[in-house]
This record gives structure tokens, C-alpha cells and sequence, in this order.
């Protein structure tokens, strides 16, 4: 069994004493497809800037095919590379943007079929856009542009910061087939980081949870944020709308973020949940539903209000009710399921 | 306004006419701030490069003394050049006194300032994506560095363009080390004050419209450059 490529171990960094990112222990192994989800400050940029050896960390080391390695290390230099939010060229046309990675690596040659191709596996008509510069092009062109530098360069590792959050949805689907298939062609392993959970549950070997620069869960998970407020008794619960409310056992602190597996939640149709008592129940509506990679789990995605929550629908669930978008249901869920961070 | 005017036309005489004078001076002006600003280039831009692209504990005070230098009058430098290149000076065996290399090492000292200074702010203006870009795509430190200066070449460029503009024009620094000798070390602007002074204002004002379309033709370069 080959090494991970990625060896993680006890990861801190920090900005003004703070620590953003505290990780134990991660490995990524080689030509998988690795998901990070987390909301905004979850620590995820920094994480894959210092995966892809932009920045130092403050503690810890990152190991790369074995060997703990550092920013500008030969190893590391055109092996991996970053493609991050914000399209970014440089003052140069689309072909010399494309070629830059090549001439510092060394290669000789004719880039131009090199070129071509890369345009090509972006959707960009090398005839049309080679010679532009960079400010001849659009956002969503520009991350292609963007995208076709890095994989020109056959990178063994690519990692993407929500590669699509500042392009159009044409060109969302290009860069995202493209990055897929850098994992088809060459065996590239990737990492990305993005908003878009069903896309990465889709896609992905496994994804992580980060929150507040520590990695919470893989797999699908439910976060709900605070704040919270207090109910009679022992309870707490956070307005969703349409006067729904989610209720928990008192938190750690009002804003603390609450968590509850998929698989803790069952799901029932809409008025068949009268025997869940020592349950909470809450009425919602099925928005999608979604099978796991490589596994065949059903996961039902269930709006109640302003929420939405993932749910593992188990085959008695299945075969008993009728479960389609739009399907009115109850979830029913206990206190002690819900985690505290 | 008559003599203004005739001033006007006889410029245009002794320009075209190819006067001895008058291209005398045009020949030492460019000849000491072309030495000058070699100079200034050659030291400034990777000067300023450091000082706008790297952190370091005096960085503050580094850059308050380069912008205060900006504003060092011609005169000044003129006379602490003077002083240190005359016969009673530690210079003063080397001879550069009354020459156009004198003049040349006191414009480098009023050019560098402006090298420095706006190198720096042309680096710190750089998009601080470009870094993540460079590593990205495999380069090394030297890459970097080379790469990150190629990338605000049009605001060093830019720097320099400043910088030439006001060599070009200072007349104390001039005046005080060359020594304003005809033949020699006579440049634009320190014929423009003498031939005024003599009343000549044909002569001054040719000098002046060779200075002029000089000056022109260097912001013609930085309204171009300040569109990239």
C-alpha cells in the first residue's frame, strides 16, 4: 500500500496568536477526491495554502509522498498546485499565462499543442483565446484561463478554493469537469474546498467538516448555528420560519454551533410519528434526494423553514413510504443526538 | 509680448540652424542625466523592490527617510555635493568638480529618492494574489522575485520616467557642481538662467522649447504607462 501523499500531523497556525487551523491528523492518499466544507473562517483557505506549500505553518509539518516538506522544496514545486476564489493573471497574454509554469519547471520545446490542449479541455478555443490578454477576458474565461496554467503542468496534486464562487454557471460546469478530469487522465488527487455540499458529496472519495480551523466530522453532517434561545425547562430552540423552530438541549454558550448525524434523524411521512415519544418532531418537506458515492445510502434533504437537514433514509424507511421532492414528512430526533461546539 | 514672440521665432532659428551653443548644452544635459540616471536605475529598483516587497523591523523608518529625501531641494544637494567633491573636500582629489560626472553623481542622489520611493509603492501596490499565483505555478524564490518585478514593470517604469523628468530639470545641482561653463558643463537649464540674466531670451527660450518637448515627451510615456 503506497504512502498517503498528504501526512498531516499536529497542524496549528496562526494569525495574531489565534489559532485558525488545529488538525491532529490527516492523511490524503493518492488520486482520491477530497471535500472541505465549513462556513466562512472554518479555516479551510488557510489549510490548502499551506497544502499546496504557499505559507509555512505556525506548528506541525505536512509530509508530501513521505517527506515532510516546505514552501519552494523541489519536491513540492510543480507537483502541487492552487487554483483559488478569485480569478488571477498575470499582465501577460492567455498563451504566456499558460506557458509561465513550463519555462520556470524547464521544459523546451513548442508549447503550442501543450497550449492547445489545456485550452481545449477547458472549453476555451485556443484559436480564439490564445493571443488575448488578460484583461481582454471575461471572470469565468479568466479562472479557465486560471485553471488550464495549472493543468498544463500534469500536477500529481490539485487543489481547488471554491474554484467556482466567482464565475458563471457555464463555466462553473467547465472548470468543474476539468478538474475531474485531471483525475482521469493522470491520477491527479485533489482537494477542494467549496459551498457546494451536493456537488462534493457527489464527487467526492470523502469530505471533511472544518469549523473554527478543526476538522468536526467526515461525511454528511448537519451543522446548525446559533444564536439560541431559551425555552421553558431544559430546552432551547432557534426560529426557522413559517413558525417552525428547532429545539435543543441548552447549549454551551448562545451562539454555540450545534451538530446531528444524518443517521440520527429518522424520518416519517407527514402525521405517521405519533408513536415517537422521548423524540422531538418537526415537520419539513423533502428538497432533493441523493445517493451516496460508491455506496448506494439514500440521503433525503428536508427544508423545515430557513433550515435544511440531511437525512440518512434507511431501506424500512424506504420501503415503507413514498419519498419524492416535495413529499411532506416529520423528522423525529432526541436531545442527546445533538453535539456541542 | 513683441520680444516674447521674436524669443519664439529666433528658437526656432538657432534650433534648425544647428546652433553650436544651443546643442552644446542640449548634448551636456543629456549626457549627465543619462550617467545619473544609469546610476539611480541600477541602485534604486532593486532597492526599492526590497523596501516595498519585504517585512522587516525598520521597514517604517526606512521609508520615512526615503520620502523625506524626495523633498531635499537641488540647491541642498548641490551644495553637500559640492562640498565633498571640492579640492577641500575627501573627494576632492578625484577631480569630479566643474565636470559632467560631478553633475551626474549629484542628480543620482536626487533621483534615487523618486526611484526608491515610487518602486515601492508600484511593489506594495502589487495584487497580493500574484504570490499564490507564482508558487503555484512552480517558482522558485529567484523566480519569484523576478517574476513579482516583472509584474509592476509599468509603475518602475513609470518611477524611472518621474525620475528623469526631474533630473532633467533641476538647475541648482547644476549650477553649483558644474560650474555652468560653456563648452563644457553648461546644460539646458543652467543656460536658460544665464542667457535671461543676459537678456538673450531667443537663446532661453530655445532652450526652454527643447525642454519643454523633452518634458512633454516623458508624460506622454507615464499617460501611458498609468493606463496599464
Amino acid at each position: 500500500m503506497s504512502d498517503p501523499i498528504y501526512q498531516i500531523t499536529n497542524l496549528i497556525h496562526r494569525y495574531n496568536r489565534q489559532p485558525v487551523v488545529e488538525i491532529d491528523r490527516l492523511a490524503i492518499e493518492p488520486a482520491t477526491i477530497t471535500g472541505l466544507v465549513g462556513p466562512n473562517g472554518s479555516g479551510k483557505s488557510t489549510l490548502l495554502k499551506m497544502m499546496a506549500f504557499i505559507m509555512r505553518p505556525t506548528d506541525g509539518s505536512i509530509s508530501f509522498n513521505g517527506k515532510p516538506a516546505l514552501p519552494f522544496d523541489e519536491a513540492v514545486r510543480s507537483q502541487v498546485t492552487l487554483l483559488t476564489q478569485e480569478p488571477y493573471l498575470m499582465k501577460r497574454t492567455v498563451f504566456n499565462n499558460i506557458t509561465y509554469g513550463l519555462k520556470v519547471r524547464g521544459d523546451r520545446g513548442d508549447w503550442t499543442r501543450q497550449v492547445h490542449a489545456a485550452l481545449t479541455l477547458v472549453g476555451l478555443d485556443p484559436e480564439r483565446f490564445s493571443r488575448r490578454y488578460w484583461n481582454e477576458l471575461s471572470g469565468g474565461e479568466a479562472q479557465r484561463v486560471a485553471l488550464a496554467a495549472r493543468l498544463v503542468l500534469q500536477p500529481r496534486v490539485l487543489l481547488l478554493d471554491e474554484p467556482t464562487a466567482s464565475v458563471d454557471a457555464a463555466s462553473s460546469e467547465l472548470i468543474r469537469a476539468a478538474s475531474l478530469g485531471a483525475r482521469g487522465e493522470w491520477g491527479a488527487t485533489l482537494v477542494i474546498a467549496s459551498h457546494d455540499r451536493e456537488w462534493l458529496y457527489e464527487v467526492c472519495d470523502e469530505v471533511i467538516h472544518l469549523f473554527k480551523g478543526k476538522i468536526v466530522g467526515t461525511g454528511r453532517s448537519n451543522m446548525i448555528f446559533g444564536p439560541w434561545s431559551a425555552e421553558h425547562g431544559d430546552r432551547h430552540f432557534k426560529p426557522l420560519g413559517d413558525g417552525k423552530r428547532f429545539i435543543v438541549s441548552p447549549p454551551p454558550q448562545a451562539d454555540s454551533t450545534a451538530f446531528i448525524d444524518p443517521g440520527a434523524i429518522r424520518l416519517f411521512a407527514r402525521g405517521e410519528a405519533t408513536s415517537q415519544t422521548r423524540r422531538i418532531l418537526v415537520d419539513g418537506t423533502v428538497t432533493r434526494l441523493s445517493l451516496q458515492k460508491d455506496g448506494g445510502t439514500l440521503y433525503a434533504d428536508v427544508r423545515i423553514g430557513a433550515l435544511t437537514l440531511v437525512v440518512r433514509v434507511d431501506e424500512a424507511h424506504l420501503a415503507a413510504m413514498t419519498l419524492h421532492r416535495g413529499w411532506p414528512v416529520t423528522l423525529a430526533y432526541r436531545l442527546n443526538d445533538i453535539h456541542w461546539k | 509680448m513683441d520680444f516674447i514672440l521674436a524669443g519664439f521665432i529666433e528658437a526656432i532659428h538657432l534650433l534648425f540652424s544647428g546652433d553650436a551653443q544651443t546643442w552644446s548644452a542640449v548634448a551636456a544635459t543629456v549626457n549627465a542625466s543619462t550617467g545619473s540616471m544609469a546610476a539611480s536605475l541600477v541602485i534604486g529598483i532593486p532597492a526599492g523592490f526590497l523596501l516595498g516587497y519585504f517585512d522587516f523591523p525598520i521597514k517604517r523608518q526606512v521609508r520615512l527617510l526615503v520620502d523625506t529625501a524626495l523633498a531635499l531641494p537641488t540647491v541642498f544637494i548641490g551644495l553637500m555635493v559640492y562640498a565633498f567633491i571640492s579640492q577641500r573636500g575627501p573627494l576632492g582629489s578625484l577631480g569630479l568638480l566643474f565636470t559632467l560626472r560631478g553633475i551626474a553623481i549629484g542628480q543620482t542622489f536626487l533621483a534615487l529618492p523618486v526611484v526608491i520611493a515610487l518602486s515601492a509603492t508600484a511593489v506594495e501596490s502589487m495584487d497580493r494574489h500574484l504570490r499564490t499565483l507564482l508558487i503555484s505555478l512552480g517558482a522558485s524564490r529567484t523566480q519569484l522575485l523576478l517574476s513579482s518585478l516583472w509584474e509592476v514593470r509599468y509603475g518602475v517604469l513609470a518611477a524611472g520616467l518621474t525620475a528623469y523628468g526631474r533630473v532633467m530639470t533641476e538647475v541648482g545641482i547644476s549650477m553649483m557642481v558644474g560650474g555652468n561653463i560653456k563648452w563644457h558643463t553648461r546644460t539646458i537649464t543652467t543656460a536658460i538662467a544665464l542667457e535671461t540674466g543676459k537678456g538673450m531670451f531667443a537663446t532661453g527660450i530655445a532652450l526652454g522649447v527643447v525642454l519643454i518637448t523633452i518634458a512633454f515627451g516623458v508624460n506622454v510615456c507615464l499617460s501611458f504607462l498609468r493606463k496599464k
